[in-house]
């Protein structure tokens, strides 16, 4: 099907790619600072760090959507026209909602964590008043709310111009036997598939929070907490998810530019996209391993979907990436580097995460330092990695990779790699030791392997500092 | 010794998925003839599937949450509150199989037990409403600790306690 490009609302998204690289800057510097703080370099009183480590999780899983989502808008409307109001009115609740959150935490003292597990945002035990904990959960319900109408505002044209959802899916490819040269683009059938499934972890978002704010206003109202905790980490895997998914189109769209390739839908395309569609909202359990009330069945889901999961990222995006690669006149910028990192960064990822999925090893590795540790790499050096390359791109216009890579480009590129590399390892080693993730004091025999954490977290932060810098001085041009 | 086995499992693999990716980089503007990528991607595919059925198998063979019934089953009750642990037995014979039970007054926490090498031998969530069961068999006496390992608050990391594995 052939596609005439539109020209893409590119001074909202700049704005938007502005605003979330600033944020993950600043979150990058407080989770620096909690690393710190674990390894006795600086002092942070346990309420503060329990209050940073609240902001440093809600701003960097939202940011992640925010600059998938960013990356979604920018190219779908290359494809179909999308409305800019709608897209304003996704921001202005967006902000709002940072606003609230931000209340909570630094006016408030809220300091429950991103993933506000029911009933501790109504139990703080003293640390923060209840109107703390509901200003939080209404932070969340505005953003939920800012993202419901941006899926509606890309769902509905994507629907209308390729008739149907499961068209848009190329179902009728993957299924029906039909033509890949008839299916849609793969920025348009991913983002279908992630409007999808994230619309629905949003709705369980949105139930669970509406019930933990009665719960907050009238403490008779008590919601079943496993019940609840199903809900809540529904909500948290997908959305988390969305953001890469929704990132991974930069890969499809830019990359071609610079190996002359077009990334095309294909019928394992089709197929993988229909899975990911499947796994992302199957897998949650993964994350209930340790309540051994669940029932079996699905513990066993979780473990098995948790290795299928790798297979499409493994066997189509990266293999496909790999394959586009190999023999291409490709040239490198700072902009395809990071890319292309994020696939591989990505694709590295998913090991320790698939390992950890299984309920042997869940059982010694579960809420150590291990999970912080596989998660950082597939957003730190995967969905992080894909939103600084997009904005590395945006603003070098169409001069794609003409003056390659200054040495100040190959300094921070390097910066970036080993300082995220160096930063990750050293979570899945303290995890190994069974340290346990959020705690504010750790013992004298962990300190060691914080303090080698921060200074590799230092160097990342630097690395980013330049990336935002570039992307302004590219604004500024 | 169990979490190092796993280590080096996770870092062997994710050395050969970087390496993979590097030895592609090496032929980035390379002159390569035409490979069957159909092929070498459902073979892929296939071995990754074939290794994720055994390596299932393996590892849910033996139900990794079984829990110990009958006669010389050692029960412990413990019950975390912000910010500490109420254990009911706090000397468990060694070479016994022990039961855990599960509680919360409050909010979730998480019940770690680690050894005095200070290693995670295992861990279960203590849920509102909920009682979660475990089960264990200490191998060596001596004093073990628990941590909670669910985030619960303010005192998270102050809520610690100690048991004592004993000989009989």
């Amino acid at each position: 099907m052939s596609e005439a490009r539109i020209e893409p609302h590119s001074g909202a998204v700049k704005f938007t790619m502005l605003i979330a690289g600033a944020v993950f800057t600043l979150m990058m510097i407080l989770g620096l600072l909690m690393r710190a703080a674990q390894g006795s370099l600086i002092e942070l009183d346990p309420a503060l760090f329990y209050q940073i480590l609240s902001a440093h999780g809600a701003g960097m899983v939202g940011t992640a959507g925010l600059s998938g989502a960013a990356i979604m808008w920018y190219f779908v409307g290359r494809y179909v026209a999308l409305s800019a109001k709608m897209y304003w009115a996704f921001i202005c609740l967006f902000l709002l909602g940072v606003v609230f959150i931000l209340a909570s935490i630094f006016i408030g003292g809220y300091g429950g964590a991103w993933t506000f597990l029911f009933p501790l945002p109504a139990m703080s035990g003293g640390a923060w008043e209840p109107w703390a904990g509901a200003l939080f959960i209404l932070g969340y319900t505005s953003i939920g709310v800012g993202f419901l109408l941006y899926y509606l505002a890309i769902g509905y044209p994507i629907i209308k111009r390729y008739g149907g959802l499961g068209r848009a899916m190329a179902w009728h490819v993957a299924f029906g036997g039909a033509d890949p040269e008839d299916a849609p683009p793969p920025t348009i059938i991913a983002a279908a598939v992630v409007t999808v499934f994230n619309t629905l972890g949003i709705v369980v978002g949105a139930t669970v929070l509406v019930a933990s704010l009665v719960n907050l206003l009238f403490p008779g109202f008590v919601v079943d907490a496993l019940l609840a905790k199903n809900m809540i980490f529904f909500f948290g895997h997908v959305f988390i998810n969305a953001s890469i998914y929704m990132a991974v189109i930069a890969v499809y769209e830019i990359i071609p530019e610079y190996t002359g390739r077009p990334w095309k839908t294909t019928r394992i395309f089709a197929l993988a996209w229909t899975s990911i569609l499947l796994f992302v909202m199957a897998v949650y359990p993964h994350h209930l391993m340790q309540d051994m009330v669940m029932p079996g069945w699905m513990l066993v889901m979780g473990q098995v979907v948790s290795y299928l999961s790798g297979l499409p990222l493994l066997v189509v995006t990266a293999f496909s990436l790999c394959v586009y690669l190999v023999g291409s006149k490709m040239r490198w910028d700072l902009a395809s580097a990071l890319l292309v990192l994020a696939i591989a960064g990505w694709s590295i990822g998913s090991v320790p995460a698939i390992i950890d999925g299984m309920i042997v090893v869940n059982k010694v590795m579960h809420n150590t330092q291990w999970v912080p540790g596989h998660f950082h790499i597939y957003l730190l050096l995967g969905e992080v990695a894909m939103s600084f390359g997009f904005m590395a791109w945006l603003v070098q216009g169409r001069e794609v990779a003409r003056e390659g890579m200054s040495n100040l480009d190959k300094l921070a590129f390097g910066a970036y790699v080993l300082g995220g590399f160096g930063f990750t390892v050293m979570f899945l080693i303290s995890g190994a030791m069974s340290i346990p993730r959020r705690w504010a004091v750790h013992l004298p025999e962990w300190i060691l392997q914080d303090q080698i954490a921060t200074a590799f977290g230092a160097v990342v932060v630097l690395s980013v500092v330049v990336f935002v810098l570039k992307y302004v001085g590219g604004l500024r041009r | 010794m169990m979490q190092t086995t796993i280590l080096a499992v996770a870092l062997g693999l994710m050395a050969v998925v970087a390496l993979v990716f590097c030895r592609v980089f090496s032929f980035v503007n390379a002159e390569t003839g035409t490979a069957n990528t159909g092929s070498r991607r459902s073979k892929f595919f296939w071995g990754l599937l074939v290794l994720g059925v055994l390596v299932t198998a393996g590892s849910l063979r033996q139900w990794p949450h079984a829990i110990a019934t009958g006669a010389g089953v050692v029960q412990v009750n413990a019950t975390g509150a912000q910010w500490s642990w109420e254990i009911d037995t706090r000397k468990i014979p060694v070479g016994k199989k022990v039961v855990f039970n599960l509680h919360t007054e409050d909010v979730n926490h998480g019940f770690g037990v680690i050894d005095q090498s200070g290693q995670l031998l295992f861990q279960t969530q203590a849920m509102p409403g909920y009682i979660n069961k475990v089960a264990y068999v200490f191998d060596e006496p001596g004093q073990h600790r628990v941590l909670c390992m669910e985030f619960c608050g303010v005192g998270h990391h102050d809520m610690t306690d100690t048991f004592d594995v004993v000989a009989d």
